[in-house]
């Protein structure tokens, strides 16, 4: 019933954004996080083994069965791996650049952006970026913020720092175009990232109200059925994956099943982030109209017109800011 | 069971589609925190920006009205996409200015967001809101009053029953219709995800959407055995993305099939309900 349309906003002919007429645009993005995200979020963790080891899995057995089923799929995916996965896990990166993936900064640590200033943002960009140029030879080009949000002038310094593209926002279901640097954005959806759906741990618990692990079928009739929307309404279809996640016997059949489905489609593209970044920016179209991304750099511009505090401010300051 | 309620031409049940146009107004724009997550920012503005304009499209292939719920504050910085809704044939009701919870404003306060709101009705839909939906939480004790008091038609914001009724203020019974909604149909109790803050706040899974789809089509064949008015508290960032816009479009196609169902927006099933019901003479209260 829904109209086949690429623009999302009638019922036009089919006008593709993409490479070779493609329809739409499929990004396979991995973040190899492994142990670090829970050695971020407290220094105790280091002494808790056995949680250590859920992430840990992704090194271990997870990237090879991820690298296999990318293999056969044909698949090259942007694989966003710390600086300190690289020093832990050597081989296990070494051979995700073997395999000829793309790899791009996500942090050192797998820092929380929330408790850092800019300056300790940049830091920990600047050192993953080294870590992987140290392994790979260059430095990386893409960027995806490991946990929290950025401060007002990072999408400035990151472009300093070489990178041309970032994966981290959202807001939108297509590329866009950072208000404040050179950046090309390749926003992301919760629903298309495994995490949420499976991981689980007991003690510190995730998720924080210890609910069931979704079905398997379920999670993948939702990828599906949103790759068969991507697909109508011409979109750029980012699934985020984790080693540690869907690395596990059972959940990386899920995966190659998807493959096969997307495969089964001519009119596909599936392209790294730094080439879909390339190709947005090529095109040279600005972003919408009433893009929330520039609202927001618009509204966050200005200290004081935005910026009230208190639902009373809220109700009492003048309606000048709403133009 | 009381007696069946007798709908427009003969129709079996209503159903008054609903949307709750929230954008990324809430708590984070009420406390400020929004402006240092723009993260957040963008969950909120996928809204009005990428989603409305696929539901404005989906409900023109069904050819179906809906009614949007809409805080004021959406209305300002999205002014065409407002436009746009009630040139289509939709409604747009009020919705608070950012998303208050009206149970912690004081009446004073609540004043000021009506007002403030239906002045920006007024100068971008040139009409000012006749319909209200509590943002967030609970309304205050005062808030059916004012509502009375400001020329409200009607309601659609409480959960106790599956028909419409007539609010009752100070023992007396109004011409303030509710049609009351219910949790089942909230799309934020099934798709909703975030992680800063935190919703659900247990970060509990994105249910099933086959499983959700289910859900929805056995709740409208209830509504529908019994003849009863549901309406839905879909939310265009939530329900508006790529996916779920075809899960939605099973929905409708389910809703429409029976071709017995009386599709309206909240305003007119509150017009019709205040035309043709009696006034209860008893006072629930």
């Amino acid at each position: 019933m829904v109209a086949g349309d690429a623009t999302g906003s009638g019922g036009a002919a089919v006008v593709s954004r993409w490479p070779n007429g493609a329809r739409c645009a499929v990004l396979i993005s991995v973040d190899f996080d492994a142990e670090l995200p829970i050695l971020a979020a407290d220094p105790a963790n280091a002494a808790r083994e056995k949680t250590l080891s859920v992430g840990r899995y992704g090194a271990r057995r997870g990237t090879d069965r991820l690298l296999a089923a990318l293999a056969d799929a044909g698949v090259r995916a942007t694989w966003f791996v710390p600086g300190r996965t690289v020093e832990l896990h050597p081989g296990a990166v070494g051979e995700v650049h073997g395999a000829g993936h793309e790899l791009a900064n996500h942090g050192h640590r797998h820092e929380d952006f929330d408790v850092l200033t800019v300056s300790e943002q940049v830091d920990a960009v600047r050192r993953g970026s080294a870590a992987l140029a140290e392994l790979a030879g260059q430095r990386p080009r893409g960027f995806r913020t490991p946990l929290g949000s950025w401060k007002p002038g990072l999408a400035g310094r990151l472009a300093e720092l070489g990178v041309t593209w970032s994966s981290s926002g959202f807001g939108d279901d297509l590329p866009y175009l950072h208000p404040d640097a050179d950046l090309v954005e390749i926003p992301l959806h919760h629903e298309l990232h495994d995490h949420p759906y499976f991981f689980f741990n007991l003690q510190p618990p995730f998720p924080a109200g210890q609910s069931r692990i979704a079905p398997y079928r379920q999670v993948l009739g939702n990828w599906t059925q949103e790759f068969t929307a991507y697909h109508r309404f011409g979109l750029c279809y980012v699934l985020r994956l984790q080693p540690e996640v869907i690395g596990t016997p059972a959940r990386i059949g899920l995966l190659r099943e998807l493959f096969e489905h997307i495969r089964g489609h001519d009119d596909v593209w599936f392209g790294t982030g730094g080439e879909i970044a390339d190709w947005w920016r090529a095109r040279r179209v600005p972003n919408d109209p009433g893009h929330p991304a520039d609202l927001f750099a618009t509204l966050t511009a200005t200290p004081g017109t935005a910026l009230t505090a208190t639902p009373t401010a809220a109700l009492t300051a003048a309606p000048t800011e709403a133009s | 069971m009381s007696a069946p309620i007798r709908w427009p031409g003969g129709a079996r049940c209503a159903v008054a589609l609903a949307f709750d146009l929230d954008g990324p107004t809430g708590s984070a724009m009420l406390d400020g925190s929004i402006w240092r997550n723009p993260e957040l920012f963008g969950l909120g503005g996928y809204g009005p920006f990428r989603a409305l304009p696929r539901l404005l499209d989906l409900l023109d292939e069904h050819r179906l009205p809906a009614t949007f719920f809409t805080p004021a504050w959406v209305l300002e910085h999205w002014p065409d996409r407002g436009r746009e809704i009630v040139a289509r044939g939709h409604e747009v009701a009020h919705h608070g200015y950012r998303h208050e919870c009206y149970f912690d404003l004081t009446v004073a306060e609540q004043v000021e967001v009506l007002s403030r709101s239906q002045q920006v009705f007024h100068d971008v839909l040139g009409e000012t809101a006749v319909g209200f939906r509590t943002p967030s939480g609970d309304w205050h004790a005062e808030t059916t009053r004012l509502l009375v008091e400001h020329g409200f038609s009607y309601s659609s914001s409480m959960r106790g029953d599956d028909r419409p009724y007539r609010h009752v203020v100070g023992g007396r019974v109004t011409d303030l219709v509710e049609i009351p909604g219910r949790w089942d149909f909230d799309d934020y109790a099934y798709l909703a995800y975030q992680q800063r803050p935190a919703y659900p706040s247990g970060q509990d899974r994105i249910a099933g959407y086959d499983t959700t789809l289910a859900n929805w089509q056995a709740e409208f064949d209830g509504f529908r055995a019994e003849g009863l008015c549901l309406t839905t508290l879909l939310h265009p960032k939530v329900s508006g993305k790529p996916g779920r816009v075809l899960l939605l479009d099973k929905l409708l196609s389910y809703m429409r099939a029976p071709g017995d169902v009386w599709f309206a927006t909240c305003r007119e099933v509150a017009e019709w309900w205040r035309a043709t019901q009696p006034v209860p003479a008893a006072l629930p209260s």
